[in-house]
């Protein structure tokens, strides 16, 4: 399958009174058309900053100081602002971790939904747009579009708020939807309709789908592929399958051991320490303070990232000699 | 539209013992400065004829309780009798409608014009954190803010009226004929120091508040959405940022238009601008009693519709705090 997305070496800075903060330290990532990409790590490791890049909408003082982005055969970042901006929306959208926040609390649903509609498409009339966005509300399951349609988002649900701002992601129909933690903030019951939802619109859709999470779990069961980042750079990519049964990476070993298991009776494990400081991250491998496999070498120099097998990527200057534990 | 009205006069009778607590605490205050007759007799210098005397006591009420008295005043209140001027001998009421009038253009004029250069700068400023000329703004609306309106129309009357001799330093319209013989221009050269003066003032609170309201909702996730959906920059700043950040604004200009219609005595005792402060401030220190209380009257209706306007026009720019 051919690439759709392909980030290559991307570093997004942002510029702070206290220093610059290498959110995004050299990320590559390869989505290909049509697939579910998982793009995971703990929060701070530049899996959002990663996506706001590829949209340029990175907020300031954040910026992109290098890197390649290509989409489509086109290079996003030396597109005019004017170009990239007919990309947003129409052929790569993003949908919010928080619902709360990401709909804006002084417009009803369908102002909102006509706007996402008519952005970049004035061709569109407005009785048109009403129509459109009204069907949009039914293609995210939601009960009584035509009332829902007058509503604002305080008068709606956390779930059914996500699921308008699905709607709005879907409003002309991308090619490409990155979701940043689209259930992160949702009930549990809740988080499994909007995932089964986001399932069923991606085929429906025809789209390629970018899952940004913490959840191991939500990866099992929502990707095919996926790209594991620590502390802003890529420590492991690989399928789903490989990655759970056979990781390479000590940082992915702790992320498994770190999901709670209903079949077994055992202590649930924390990655232990924090996540650096990305002013002044660690010299060497950056996860060597928290590794527990970590050897003077991890200390000094960078790992490469290198190939274990076909698809199979790793950062880990000691990914040969150790035989690390997966998912049993 | 039926729970609105309910809601208005739900607050309308709310107000009702609001204006009866300023209003009766007005009056047993000025009843504590003094006897006003003693005062008009006083001005007669002993010349007050007796049946004359004894009009004046039966008009004022000496002698009975002042809790009968300000009964009295209510009534009267309700005829839209505020009293006789002890320093003028004319009626209250007809002497407060064109304080009314001059502080209200002095204040609304200042407040437009501030909010026209306030918001474009505050945006300006938002979207431009931490740069050179972001500093600087914000140093000059610190200044502005921290600074008492007549100590600037002091400095002021002094470069332009008297260093520079460009603008005329004190009332709202020459006592003569002006020489270009027009009487507008007249006005506006009398409003333009007072007027800029406040202007800055307020346009120092406009841009701090906005501008810190901005930086807030700029980091706002509906914002990026917004800019994800394929939006021009414009739009997005000003349909979503801007509608959210002034929303809270609408609020604090509101409530201090209440208290600015009061008239800013200080502003308005510099440049001798005879509104409704200035004139509450000579009323006070002459004993006019009816006077202050007729102003104090006045006030305490402007600030109770002033907030309620407010209710109202907040509950029209944010749904979540629509009355249902």
């Amino acid at each position: 399958m051919e690439d759709l997305l392909k980030v290559e070496d991307l570093r997004t800075y942002f510029f702070t009174e206290a220093g610059v903060v290498k959110a995004v330290d050299g990320i590559s990532l390869d989505v290909r058309k049509g697939e579910s990409h998982g793009l995971v790590g703990e929060s701070g490791s530049g899996k959002s900053v990663t996506a706001l890049s590829v949209m340029r909408i990175v907020p300031k003082p954040g910026k992109i100081v290098g890197g390649k982005i290509s989409f489509d055969g086109t290079d996003l970042l030396t597109l005019k602002e004017d170009d990239m901006r007919r990309v947003r929306g129409s052929k790569i959208a993003m949908v919010f971790q928080d619902p709360i926040s990401s709909l804006d609390p002084l417009y009803t649903v369908g102002k909102q939904l006509i706007e996402a509609i008519r952005a970049n498409n004035e061709t569109v009339s407005k009785e048109q747009a009403r129509d459109m966005a009204i069907s949009l509300l039914s293609n995210v399951e939601i009960s009584e579009p035509e009332r829902r349609f007058n509503q604002y988002p305080h008068e709606l649900s956390g779930g059914m708020k996500q699921r308008i701002a699905i709607a709005r992601a879907l409003a002309r129909t991308p090619t490409l939807l990155f979701a940043d933690e689209p259930t992160t903030n949702l009930d549990v019951t809740i988080q499994a309709q909007v995932l089964n939802l986001m399932k069923d619109l991606k085929k429906n859709f025809n789209m390629t789908l970018v899952l940004i999470t913490h959840d191991m779990g939500i990866i099992a069961e929502m990707t095919s592929r996926v790209t594991v980042v620590y502390a802003g750079q890529v420590s492991e990519s690989a399928e789903t399958h490989t990655l759970f049964y056979h990781p390479t990476h000590p940082y992915t070993e702790a992320l498994l051991k770190a999901v709670p298991r209903l079949d077994k009776r055992k202590q649930l494990q924390s990655v232990g320490g924090n996540i650096p400081n990305l002013i002044d991250p660690p010299t060497g491998c950056r996860f060597h303070p928290r590794c527990p496999y970590a050897i003077q070498i991890c200390k000094e120099k960078v790992p490469d990232y290198e190939e274990v097998e076909t698809d199979h990527f790793v950062a880990c200057h000691r990914w040969k000699e150790l035989s690390l534990v997966g998912v049993q | 539209m039926g729970s609105l009205i309910n809601y208005i006069i739900r607050r309308v009778l709310f107000m009702i013992p609001v204006f009866i607590g300023v209003t009766l605490f007005t009056f047993l205050i000025g009843n504590a400065a003094g006897n006003p007759i003693n005062l008009i007799r006083l001005a007669f210098k002993g010349t007050l004829p007796q049946n004359v005397y004894l009009q004046l006591v039966a008009y004022y009420h000496i002698g009975e309780n002042p809790l009968i008295r300000y009964l009295y005043y209510l009534w009267d209140l309700i005829h839209f009798d505020l009293g006789l001027s002890i320093t003028s001998q004319r009626p209250v009421a007809s002497e407060i409608g064109p304080w009314v009038w001059t502080t209200l253009y002095l204040q609304l004029s200042a407040l437009a014009l501030a909010l026209l250069i306030g918001i474009p700068i505050a945006i300006y400023s938002a979207r431009h954190q931490h740069s050179k000329s972001d500093t600087t703004i914000t140093g000059i609306a610190i200044f502005g803010y921290s600074t008492p309106t007549f100590w600037l129309g002091i400095i002021f009357i002094y470069i332009f009226s008297f260093y520079l001799r460009v603008l005329p330093s004190s009332g709202a319209v020459s006592a003569i004929t002006p020489w270009w013989g027009n009487w507008t221009l007249d006005r506006i050269a009398h409003l333009i120091l007072p007027m800029t003066v406040l202007t800055y003032v307020q346009l120092a609170t406009i841009i701090r508040l906005l501008r810190g309201n901005l930086l807030e909702v700029l980091k706002q996730d509906y914002i990026l959405a917004a800019m994800a959906s394929g939006l021009k920059e414009r739009a997005v700043i000003y349909g979503h940022a801007l509608r959210n950040a002034i929303t809270p604004i609408i609020t604090i200009i509101g409530l201090s238009l209440g208290a600015s219609l009061a008239g800013a005595p200080g502003l308005e005792t510099a440049f001798s601008w005879p509104g409704l402060g200035y004139e509450f401030t000579q009323a006070a220190l002459a004993l006019d009693i009816p006077t202050v209380l007729g102003i104090t009257v006045i006030i305490s209706v402007m600030v109770l519709v002033a907030n309620l306007a407010t209710d109202l026009v907040y509950g029209f720019l944010d749904p979540r705090v629509r009355v249902s």
